[in-house]
């Protein structure tokens, strides 16, 4: 049984996670908790779920993103998957699932600009 | 590294999807496939060993080596004793699901791999095989 930690760092007013290679369901849960919570406590306006470790994306790992997205938009931010490989991109094609509205960069540095762009008013360009 | 040319995993619980990707990694990789291949294999695995956990509870993965002439290829036995399948033609359509997933789960399985065959009977169990080959 692993006993994987995810950690929610705050960047500003940014949250960073980084997932782990390989993990289990109860890990992918708790993500979505963590993610949650830390939204309200720090007052977060963004997430950048960084995937870039993780090998293999099934379906399971891939409908909780996308939920885990949906719900931070509810609560009024935006979330930016990051990281994703090649393989993994051709395989989670094939297996027949879209990322939804989820919005995808290539790394962590153009998620913070895509994040820090919509932190300007309309009109204010 | 295992050099055997089969063996198992038992599914009891929700850890052992792990240990089932784990496995499957391990071995496709050993056995020469390139990363995507590797990645749509655990993948494949990983949908399949969720089905068993989801459906069935319990079960077992069986993995073979098959090494012929020109091609290797891994074979993967997914055999529970659930609820069965009623119609696996309708199982097989884009879109179908039971559980309220996203209804890719075989269709999109077998799209991953090269080869997959159901037998199933309501009451009895199922059993899935999937296998994927590279020449040599």
């Amino acid at each position: 049984m692993t006993d994987v930690q995810i950690a929610v760092m705050k960047v500003r007013d940014i949250l960073l996670v980084t997932m782990p290679a390989d993990p289990d369901d109860l890990t992918v849960t708790s993500l979505q908790d963590q993610v949650l919570q830390s939204m309200g406590k720090f007052n977060a306006r963004g997430l950048v779920l960084d995937i870039s470790a993780v090998e293999s994306l099934d379906s399971f790992f891939a409908r909780t993103v996308v939920e885990t997205a949906r719900m931070v938009g509810l609560m009024g931010g935006r979330t930016v998957l990051t990281g994703m490989h090649p393989s993994v991109a051709i395989t989670a094609t094939q297996l027949g699932f879209t990322l939804g509205n989820v919005i995808t960069a290539l790394d962590v540095d153009r998620a913070l600009d895509i994040l820090a762009d919509t932190k300007r008013m309309p009109g204010k360009k | 590294m295992n050099s055997e040319m089969q063996g198992l995993v038992t599914i009891l619980d929700e850890s052992h999807i792990v240990t089932v990707r784990k496995t499957v990694r391990d071995l496709a990789t050993r056995m020469g496939f390139g990363l995507t291949d590797v990645t749509r294999i655990v993948t494949a695995a990983s949908e399949l060993a969720r089905n068993i956990f989801h459906y069935a509870g319990t079960g077992v993965m069986h993995w073979h080596i098959l090494d012929e002439s020109s091609r290797i290829g891994l074979e993967l036995v997914f055999e529970d004793h659930g609820p069965g399948i009623a119609s696996i033609q309708q199982v097989m359509q884009e879109g179908y699901s039971t559980s309220g997933g996203l209804g890719m789960g075989l269709p999109g399985t077998k799209r991953l791999m090269d080869e997959m065959d159901i037998q199933s009977q309501v009451g009895q169990g199922t059993a899935v095989t999937v296998k994927k080959w590279h020449q040599k």
